[in-house]
């Protein structure tokens, strides 16, 4: 799992994407989002990537995920053909308040775990309440 | 629609526009008509359809000389959440896609991804050997190929000519 705090260039994203024998189509990832308090957990199903495959950048408060999936080698006839393979390219903008440096992402079973913490200081905060001796 | 004569010319072409939908909607019938025998094969027909509650995969179908291979996107499955079974003519695939807990905070913001259990009853567009399947988890794709049965392949027959 590479974590990248730059996202990809795109000049060079134009070239990869001529280069024959490539995936030309590309697919948004089905994900889950799920407020843990203490940061985010988004979860997207990219079936059929590899963990080195898998790009997780972070900028400017926008997250960004690209997967490369290779194209599948099938044998001669194909009978059906229900879903495309092609790259997986999502972002999702986070805005303020998030640990770029703290993302951690895992990819597991064919889906991608990605935990975003929120700094500190904007940390849900449970304060406790003495009792004034009066 | 020359039964009706009071209509104006404008109203008739509405209801030419109504009669173009009506056709539509009858080519659709027939398709679907058409579908239940013939089988397209590059789309789930329509008896194919999840049950209320659950969802069904997304496949790949292709096949050489001797196997078939039947590939669906199952993200996220344990080794246990998916069960494949085979008969002479029909794989199916069932299984359930555990949902997570959400751990805490304000639990689940957004959700896009399939959840609960799933069947799916895949025709097979010729007979198989059920005791010759293999099934593969990785990555979130399931691949299962079979092996064709060679004593269902079609046979030829000789036509005996009278004197």
């Amino acid at each position: 799992m590479t974590l990248s705090l730059t996202t990809t260039a795109p000049e060079a994203e134009v070239a990869r994407r001529q280069t024959p024998g490539e995936p030309t189509l590309t697919y948004q990832p089905h994900v889950d989002v799920c407020d843990t308090g203490s940061g985010l957990t988004i979860r997207a199903d990219i079936p059929g990537a590899s963990a080195d495959s898998i790009d997780v950048a972070f900028e400017d408060g926008v997250l960004a995920v690209h997967a490369k999936v290779p194209a599948r080698n099938l044998p001669a006839r194909v009978l059906r053909q229900e879903y495309g393979i092609g790259d997986y390219r999502r972002s999702f903008r986070l805005g303020e308040g998030f640990d770029g440096a703290g993302i951690s992402a895992e990819y597991r079973r064919g889906v991608l775990s990605i935990d975003v913490p929120r700094l500190a200081a904007v940390r849900p905060r449970k304060v406790a309440v003495r009792v004034a001796n009066a | 629609m020359n039964l009706i004569p009071f209509r104006t010319k404008r109203t008739s072409g509405i209801d030419a526009g109504n009669m173009a939908t009506l056709a539509d909607f009858r080519n659709e019938m027939n398709r679907l008509f058409e579908g239940f025998f013939s089988r397209p094969l590059m789309m789930p027909t329509w008896f194919e359809q999840a049950e209320p509650g659950q969802w069904m995969p997304a496949i790949d179908m292709s096949e050489d000389e001797s196997k078939i291979c039947v590939r669906a996107e199952l993200p996220g499955m344990g080794p246990d959440d998916v069960d494949v079974s085979v008969s002479e003519d029909r794989l199916v695939i069932t299984g359930e896609k555990k949902t997570e807990s959400a751990t805490g905070g304000n639990g689940w913001a957004h959700r896009e991804s399939h959840h609960g259990s799933f069947t799916r009853a895949i025709p097979l567009p010729e007979a198989v050997d059920p005791s010759q399947v293999t099934a593969r988890y990785d990555k979130g794709v399931l691949t299962v190929e079979l092996t064709k049965s060679p004593t269902a392949a079609s046979r030829k027959v000789p036509v005996q000519m009278g004197g």
